[in-house]
């Protein structure tokens, strides 16, 4: 799940743009991450030397592997190490970022130090994540307070990255929440909960973002803005929030009630909202819920 | 029971959930499937089809989950109601089986769930 934080931290730091970053995640599954970049991951080399092994290959005709341990960056056995390892989703990401040119090895490698030197992370977290250190990095990365709304909402939006992650894909990053008090989505379902947690859910965003999303859930390719795909959209919020209320009565003992979802056409949401938006390889889709 | 002359009442008000386990069934060689889009018509649906099985979502509209098998089990204390839910907290659980459902099911429902469910419900 650090792989989707570490997207926004990218745009944060102003090292890609939403383009970059939605075209890069949209190439992120196929793309294999090289030698250099996992090299550099696992603290082996310096972005300087990878692009000198690069340069080198350019001259000689060898593999790139080879080239680092003839100039005494790597050892064979590193070599192996790095080969079978495969890498991690961020580093399929990080890859396609340098692929298309959006940052050099120098820039990614330093982002990815930053990132993990800011947030205590090592390539375990990156690659598991404890529920603590998830439910820390949400609780910093969306501002909550330490009161009980902020336990929902920690708890909330864990398992909605979980749950997306579950059924939709990995390859989306959180961009920054919005507290608004007022919206007129273009498009969206929402769900009441009601019990301790009182708040309405939704699900929104444009025509192109809900199909994609409505597909994505649905396992087929849903083009028109029929009954399917608000059913695909209004069920995955459905099955999340049914399985956020089985997580508090679990964990916190208290017991939630759901009400039936609804499709909202030109209906203005207000009260307390907060905002959670997520990019996509086929565009933003919000999360908000109204408190 | 074999699996050709079962009839089963799918209810849920989510299309895409009805059609994902008509498929499952279908799959499994059960041709005789019914739908119902909330309890109302799960209800009508049950006097008039007499399903053996029927899966019944818990959040719905009009009439909830509950409420339909209630009235399902009055028409025939028999019958086989397996409550089919994202919210399986041990309170739904609790009350879905004190109002007598024959199973509960967490959603997702996995194909497998079905297939087993299909067994249990032919013997």
């Amino acid at each position: 799940m650090f792989t989707q934080f570490f997207g926004n931290y990218l745009l944060n730091k102003g090292l890609v743009d939403t383009k970059q970053l939605s075209d890069a995640l949209a190439v992120q599954k196929q793309t294999r991450p090289r030698l250099g970049v996992l090299a550099i991951n696992a603290g082996y080399m310096t972005a300087d030397q990878v692009d000198k092994v690069h340069e080198e290959q350019q001259r000689v005709d060898k593999r790139i592997g080879d080239i680092a341990c003839d100039m005494g960056f790597l050892t064979h056995e590193q070599v192996e190490e790095l080969l079978s390892s495969q890498g991690a989703a961020h580093l399929q990401l990080g890859q396609a970022l340098v692929n298309s040119g959006a940052m050099t090895n120098a820039e990614f490698a330093d982002a990815l130090n930053s990132y993990k030197k800011e947030n205590s992370l090592n390539d375990v977290d990156f690659s598991e994540g404890s529920g603590e250190k998830i439910d820390e990095i949400i609780r910093k990365f969306y501002s909550f307070n330490a009161d009980d709304t902020g336990a929902y909402l920690t708890e909330y939006i864990a398992l909605l990255f979980k749950n997306i992650i579950r059924f939709i894909g990995d390859d989306f990053t959180p961009l920054a929440p919005k507290t608004i008090s007022e919206i007129k989505p273009e498009l969206a379902d929402v769900q009441k909960i009601t019990g301790a947690f009182n708040c309405t859910t939704a699900i929104s965003g444009d025509e192109k973002a809900y199909l994609g999303f409505a597909s994505r859930y649905a396992g087929e390719e849903l083009t028109k803005l029929d009954e399917m795909a608000h059913a695909s959209c209004g069920e995955f919020l459905n099955l999340h929030n049914g399985l956020f209320t089985v997580n508090v009565s679990n964990e916190m003992n208290t017991e939630l009630k759901l009400m039936p979802q609804d499709y909202l056409e030109n209906d203005t949401l207000s009260g307390n909202i907060f905002v959670i938006p997520l990019v996509f390889p086929f565009g933003t889709v919000s999360f908000m819920a109204v408190l | 029971m074999s699996v050709e002359t079962m009839k089963v009442l799918i209810c849920d008000d989510s299309i895409l959930a009805r059609k994902k386990t008509k498929t499952a069934l279908n799959q499994l060689g059960v041709t005789q499937i019914f739908e119902a889009a909330d309890g109302e018509q799960a209800i009508a649906a049950y006097k008039e089809h007499l399903p053996d099985i029927t899966l019944m979502d818990i959040v719905m509209p009009k009439v909830d989950g509950v409420a339909a098998l209630k009235a399902i089990l009055e028409v025939n204390p028999k019958a086989k109601v397996v409550m089919a839910s994202s919210v399986g907290t041990q309170e739904n659980l609790k009350e879905a089986i004190k109002a007598g459902a024959f199973d509960f099911l967490q959603k997702p429902i996995s194909e497998e769930q079905i297939k087993t469910l299909i067994s249990k419900a032919a013997r």
